[in-house]
Order: C-alpha cells, then sequence, then structure tokens
C-alpha cells in the first residue's frame, strides 16, 4: 500500500516535473523571441566582430588587413615588452584618472547650482548642459585655438599677467593635462544633464521633513541629495570610465598621439597600429587587452561601488 | 513658470541640435549641387548619344594645392567630351592611402589615386594596381623626358609603377631681412650644419626674441637630411638590390643630426615647434625663429604671406661631408586594378594630360611642386614667376644639383610611415631635452624590429 503512494507519488512528481521543464523552456523560448532582434543586432555589431578580433590578434596581416602568418601568442608577447604600449597604457590611466572625477565634481556643482529654483535658472541649465550639442571634432578645433602657442587665448591671457607661455599641447609636461581639459569640458554637458535630472527626481518631502528638524544645507546635501542621487552617480561613473578608456577623437585632432607618446591613448594607439601600421593583428591584441582592462573594471566597480548605491 | 522653463530649455537643445545637422546637410547639398552644376553647365552637344566614361580620381590635396588640382581638372573636362574626371578628395596622404586598401579589390575603389612616395611599396604589394608600364609599352609612350630624379625614384626594376605627379624636396627657408640686421649676406646662406649654428647664434645674440632654427620633428626631414649626406635610410642599397632587413645608416650619420640639434637646444638657438608645421610656419612668418626646412610645396604661400624677404636655400649637410643632394618626395598617380579597361584607358589619358607642359607649369608655379617635365620650365607662365620671385628656381636647382646615389634615389620599404613616427617620437624627445645616445638607440631599436615584423608580415 505505501509502496503503491510512494509510486504514484514519484509518478506524480515526474509528471509535476516534466510540466515544469515544458513551462520553463516555453518560457525560455518566449523570452528569447522577445530577445531576438537585439540578440541578432549584438551579435551582427558585436559579437561577431569580437570574435575576429580575437581571430586577428593570432595573425600577422597584410596592409588590407588580410591574415598572412600564424603567430600564436607572439603579438601578445611583444606588446608586453613593447615600450610604446606601456607608455599608452600609464597614459590612459593617468587620462582617466584626471578626467573621471574631474568631469563628475564639476557637473555634480553646476547640477546643485542649477537645481535651485530661481529665476531664469532655465537659461543657466541650457548654458551648462550645452556641450552636449557641439560634436567632438567641432570642440576640438576649438579648443586647439584656445591651445595654439602663439595666437592662442590662454597663453595671450598668460602674456598678459607676465606669466611665460605654455605649449599646451607640444610640451610633453603639458599635452595630456590640455587634452583632459578639454575632455572634461566635452563630457560636462551629458553628465550635468543626468545629474540634474536625478536631483530633480528626489522627492521633495525628504527636504521639507528635514527642514522641519532644522537641518542645514550641507548635511542635507550629505544626508539626502547625495544617498539619493547614488544610482544616478554611479551611473555617470560607469559611463565615463568607459568613455575615458575608449577616448579617441579629441587625441586624433590635438595631438595625434604625440608628444613623445605622452597621449597616446589605447584606442589612439590601436587606431595607429592598425590603420597607419597596416600591423592589425598587434592592434587586435591591444583591443582585446582593452576589452579585458574594461571589464575587470566595471566589474570592480560593480561589486565595490554597488554596495554604496542606494535604490529607492 | 518652471515648466515653461523647461519646455522652452527643450526647444533650445532641439533647435541647436537641429542648427548642427542642418549645418551639415546643407553644407553636403551645397557640395553636390555645385558638382552637378558643373556636369550641366557645361552642356556638350554629344552628351545626350555619347555617355561620357566616368573616371574616379582620388588625391589628397589640401589647401591651397587642392584648388589648383581642381582647377586642372576641371580644365580637362572643358577640354573634351569624352572623359568625365571626378577628383574627390579623401584627407591627408596616409588616410587616403588606409582608405584605399581598405576598399581594394570592391566596386567603391577609385580608377586612379594619388600615393605618396613612401606608400609606393604597400600599394606594390596590394595586389590591387596595374603598374603604369603596361600602358607605357602600349601606347609607346616616352617618359625619358621626364626629371631624371624622378626616374631615379619611381623606377624600380626597370618598371615604372606609378605615374609620377607632384614631387616636391625640401628646402631651408630663411629669413633675409633677419640676416642683414644681424650682419649676415643675406645671399649667402648657409649651407653645413655648422654654418647654421653660427648663423643662428649670431641672430639670437642680435635679437633676442628671435630663435635661430627650426626643425619640425617630420621624419622626411630626417631622411633627406641623411640623403643629403650620403647615407642610406635602409641597408641592401636603400632596399633598391633586394629587401631590406635593417637600418642602412651608420651610428655616425643618424647621430650627427641629433647632436646638430642638441647643441642649438643648449645654446638657446633653436626653436621647437614640435610636429607641427602649421606652428612652424606662423612662427617664421611672425618673426619667432629665422631659419626652417620645409617642403618646396609651400614656398608660394611662404613667400606670399611674409611681410620680410624671404631666401630660399639648399638644405645643410655636415661639414665634415659632401652635399649629396635631396630624394624626391611627393606622391604619384597609380592605376587601380579590377576596373573596366575603357575606364583605365581614360584614365590613362588623363595622366598624359597630366604630364604636359603646360599643365605642369600651372601646377609649379601655382604650388611650388616641381614640374616633372622639365619642358615646362621653358614656358612663359614659369619665366614670368620666376622673374617675379627668383626663390622658386632654387627649388628646381636644388634637384637638379643633385648626384644621382642610391642615397638619393631614396629607401623603398612599406614601413617607412611607421618608421617616420618612430623617428619623430625620437626628436622630439631630443628637442624636450631626452639623452641623445638613449634616445638614439632606442629608435634605431625600433625601426629594426619595425623593419623586422614588417618582413615577418609578408612571410620573409
Amino acid at each position: 500500500m505505501t509502496e503503491f503512494v510512494i509510486q504514484s507519488e514519484q509518478a506524480y512528481a515526474k509528471v509535476w516535473n516534466k510540466a515544469r521543464k515544458r513551462q520553463r523552456l516555453h518560457s525560455f523560448l518566449k523570452g528569447l523571441l522577445f530577445l531576438l532582434p537585439s540578440i541578432l543586432l549584438f551579435s551582427v555589431f558585436l559579437f561577431y566582430p569580437l570574435a575576429k578580433t580575437i581571430y586577428l590578434s593570432f595573425y600577422l596581416t597584410d596592409a588590407s588587413g588580410a591574415t598572412t602568418v600564424y603567430v600564436g601568442l607572439e603579438n601578445y608577447k611583444q606588446l608586453f615588452i613593447s615600450p610604446i604600449f606601456q607608455k599608452s597604457l600609464e597614459v590612459t590611466f593617468l587620462f582617466v584618472v584626471y578626467t573621471v572625477p574631474g568631469t563628475i565634481v564639476i557637473s555634480l556643482f553646476l547640477a546643485l547650482l542649477a537645481n535651485e529654483k530661481l529665476k531664469g535658472i532655465g537659461i543657466f541649465r541650457t548654458i551648462f548642459s550645452s556641450t552636449m550639442g557641439i560634436s567632438v571634432a567641432a570642440a576640438s578645433v576649438f579648443w586647439m585655438f584656445l591651445f595654439h602657442p602663439t595666437i592662442g587665448w590662454l597663453n595671450q591671457m598668460l602674456a598678459t599677467f607676465g606669466v611665460d607661455s605654455i605649449g599646451w599641447l607640444t610640451d610633453p609636461d603639458w599635452a595630456l593635462f590640455s587634452v583632459s581639459i578639454s575632455t572634461i569640458w566635452m563630457n560636462i554637458g551629458f553628465t550635468f544633464l543626468i545629474l540634474l535630472g536625478g536631483l530633480q527626481s528626489i522627492d521633495r518631502y525628504l527636504y521639507e521633513s528635514a527642514d522641519i528638524d532644522g537641518a542645514g544645507y550641507f548635511y542635507k546635501l550629505r544626508r539626502i541629495t547625495i544617498p539619493m542621487l547614488s544610482p544616478t552617480l554611479f551611473f555617470v561613473i560607469t559611463v565615463s570610465f568607459i568613455n575615458a578608456f575608449q577616448t579617441f577623437g579629441q587625441v586624433d585632432m590635438l595631438t595625434r598621439g604625440g608628444p613623445q607618446n605622452e597621449t597616446n591613448v589605447i584606442v589612439y594607439s590601436i587606431y595607429q597600429e592598425a590603420f597607419m601600421n597596416y600591423k592589425h593583428g598587434a592592434a587586435s591584441a591591444q583591443a582585446i587587452i582593452l576589452f579585458i582592462l574594461i571589464l575587470l573594471l566595471t566589474f570592480i566597480q560593480f561589486k565595490l561601488g554597488e554596495r554604496k548605491v542606494h535604490y529607492q | 513658470m518652471k515648466k515653461w522653463l523647461t519646455v522652452g530649455f527643450v526647444i533650445f537643445l532641439t533647435l541647436v541640435l537641429a542648427a548642427c545637422t542642418n549645418a551639415e546637410a546643407s553644407e553636403d547639398q551645397a557640395e553636390t549641387e555645385t558638382s552637378t552644376n558643373q556636369e550641366t553647365e557645361t552642356p556638350t552637344p554629344s552628351e545626350d548619344t555619347n555617355e561620357k566614361q566616368v573616371v574616379t580620381f582620388w588625391h589628397a590635396m589640401g589647401g591651397a594645392a587642392q584648388g589648383a588640382l581642381e582647377k586642372i581638372v576641371d580644365d580637362y573636362n572643358n577640354s573634351q567630351d569624352d572623359i568625365q574626371v571626378n577628383a574627390e578628395y579623401q584627407g591627408t596622404y596616409d588616410e587616403a592611402l588606409t582608405k584605399f586598401h581598405t576598399v581594394a579589390g570592391t566596386e567603391t575603389a577609385p580608377t586612379m589615386i594619388q600615393v605618396f612616395e613612401i606608400g609606393t611599396m604597400s600599394m606594390i604589394n596590394s595586389g590591387h594596381i596595374e603598374p603604369i608600364q603596361n600602358y607605357v609599352d602600349k601606347d609607346n609612350y616616352d617618359m625619358t623626358g621626364l626629371e631624371e630624379n624622378i626616374i631615379n625614384y619611381y623606377k624600380i626594376d626597370d618598371t615604372f609603377y606609378s605615374m609620377p605627379f607632384n614631387s616636391s624636396t625640401p628646402v631651408m627657408y630663411y629669413n633675409k631681412d633677419a640676416f642683414e640686421a644681424a650682419g649676415l649676406d643675406g645671399e649667402t646662406p648657409p649651407r653645413t650644419f655648422e654654418e647654421i649654428m653660427e648663423a643662428s647664434k649670431a641672430i639670437h645674440q642680435n635679437n633676442s626674441e628671435m630663435k635661430g632654427f627650426a626643425l619640425q620633428a617630420y621624419g622626411w626631414l630626417f631622411e633627406q637630411l641623411l640623403a643629403n649626406q650620403g647615407a642610406l635610410l635602409m641597408n641592401n642599397d636603400n632596399g633598391r638590390t633586394d629587401t631590406p632587413t635593417e637600418i642602412g645608416f651608420t651610428e655616425e650619420q643618424g647621430k650627427s643630426i641629433f647632436q646638430w640639434v642638441e647643441t642649438m637646444i643648449e645654446e638657446e638657438t633653436f626653436a621647437n615647434y614640435g610636429t607641427d608645421g602649421d606652428s612652424m610656419v606662423s612662427g617664421f612668418l611672425a618673426g619667432d625663429v629665422a631659419m626652417f626646412m620645409q617642403s618646396s610645396a609651400s614656398a608660394r604661400d611662404v613667400i606670399d604671406n611674409a611681410d620680410f624677404e624671404v631666401g630660399v636655400a639648399f638644405i645643410p649637410h655636415p661639414e665634415n661631408t659632401e652635399r649629396e643632394g635631396v630624394v624626391i618626395g611627393g606622391a604619384s598617380l597609380w592605376m587601380v586594378d579590377d576596373k573596366d579597361q575603357a575606364e583605365k584607358d581614360a584614365a590613362w589619358e588623363f595622366m598624359k594630360y597630366l604630364q604636359t607642359k603646360e599643365v605642369q607649369a600651372e601646377w609649379h608655379v601655382e604650388t611650388g611642386y616641381f614640374a616633372i617635365n622639365p619642358e615646362a620650365y621653358n614656358e612663359e607662365l614659369v619665366k614670368d614667376a620666376y622673374a617675379e620671385m627668383p626663390q622658386l628656381r632654387v627649388t628646381v636647382d636644388q634637384l637638379q644639383s643633385t648626384t644621382s646615389s642610391y642615397a638619393t634615389q631614396g629607401a623603398i620599404m612599406d614601413m617607412i610611415p611607421e618608421g617616420r613616427r618612430i623617428i619623430e617620437t625620437a626628436l622630439e624627445t631630443v628637442y624636450n631635452g631626452g639623452e641623445v645616445d638613449e634616445t638614439y638607440q632606442n629608435a634605431v631599436d625600433q625601426l629594426n624590429q619595425s623593419i623586422e615584423s614588417a618582413n615577418a608580415a609578408r612571410g620573409e
């Protein structure tokens, strides 16, 4: 008797499991169907190029990028002994360190200012976010005029104060700094807009009750604004990080990686290897290393940074 | 109130964005409009019955040279009814070559393309070109009339792969007024490294605001300074007898240039403009520096824009060597393979037109590039220009007094563009106070490494 019960229970469990499995498969396929368009697009524009890049990184190529000789890991080995690649790694990290905190702090400051309810604040919001509407190429040309060694405004301003002129883009000690300044300026618009949006969506009642408790401005900033803004901040930091790693336009326009490779960030170095030196293999190897770097850093950011993020 | 501000802000943003995109669109439109206008405004009776053979011509001439080239192309299109040449600017030499390598063998490849001299080997190796020699033979076209040095450069294993077109060499520009102010003779410019150092000192002493000499960190100039002292850039006779396996200059030859610059930096007579040629020219025009080296193709531009008298001189060499001469620079025209024969024949016709002495005379006078066809120098146009600007003559004299040797024939190797960047970084390092011995050794190691990997990529 008991045996029978157990058997029927087992049979029941079997059927149930089967049904559940089918149900799962069903919803999985349904989900896949919804994802199909993006999977297709990703495959064409991301996964296939990624696979091809990995493939290319094991070969030497001719000028058109067709593979000629299989070299295994030789391209990677060459990279790690190449002083130029080490330099461009160093430059990229410095560039990230110069631009990301600068952009975030300035944009946050501007967003806090622009979040005040004052007459005509819209004008300031427009001005602060206006750099978003300017292309990297146009902005670079504009900064090139500012940085010009003799007729540039920056050096003319220095001259009126009696300071020696600076070779903004030609002096190896200044070039990366100059490119960073122009990059911060270019990125402020976007970051400002996102942060302002985040600020606007913070519930006003929180501030009202804090006011009733008699909290000061900075106390509110520290205890309400920043925690409530943390998801937006986290997003902005992650995106800025990735953008900084992938900077290309302004480097190409302003310094072409020079002087002495001081502004030769990885993406520019990839471009140079592939499209000027026609070494698509070495360039692919660099691209893979950049990919791994960004992946790692984003992963670390999610592990460490997200703990501090406060979701409502 | 706030709502309206937000709305206003959004409208403003859209307007800004729209303005940006509109400006681009209307520019494009304007461009296509002018190009279609050109086609329609010059109606040809036979156009309807006899369709024109279209030739796409990619070039890399920006600035003043672009205007001059487009005028020549328009003149050609108007001069006959069978061929329509569409000249398309593709950016710098580097960019144009890259684009070609990307589209070679596809529909979008042009019929003919202008490629700089150091792209020669890269083009031959690409396998997508047809040697010009085929057409020369078929047509019994006489190439012997061309400038000797140009033939020397472009004839490889007795074959013309490409049609020479715009050729230039570097010359030294100097400020005659500054020379005279410093008590130097403006008519006898310095000829050696040592004389330049002396002159620079005199000029800087006379006017502390003005530096003596500027050398743009430009690999091409370094190559020319090597050739002028008879040094080879690559071994195996500059790659003329066999594929190079390492650099061809000796330590003494290579270092001479670095040490020369270093001495001038120590004496504070050297102006550092890095790799930026435009800043250097504007510095010269503003009186910040008295001498600099640059392509002869800028001659017209510099002379026209200076408010002082500009002298043009031969490039210098170290005192203990003989002057060997200069290597031809500039670009040539390549016939792209896998196009219809009719289209290629039309391109060949256009190439021959560019060779004629009338066109070359116009080109020489308008830009400062050489006339590759020496007969052009007898044209009235050129004689008049020389009467007005005798400096243009110097560029031709320097080329014609060059000793023919492997050194001045110029190196051919596919990695030279990369090699130039290595040299440029090294020069910049020295300009910014780097140690000569170490910098030189690094550069040589990188050059040899680059030659090795270029050979490996070809499976050699």
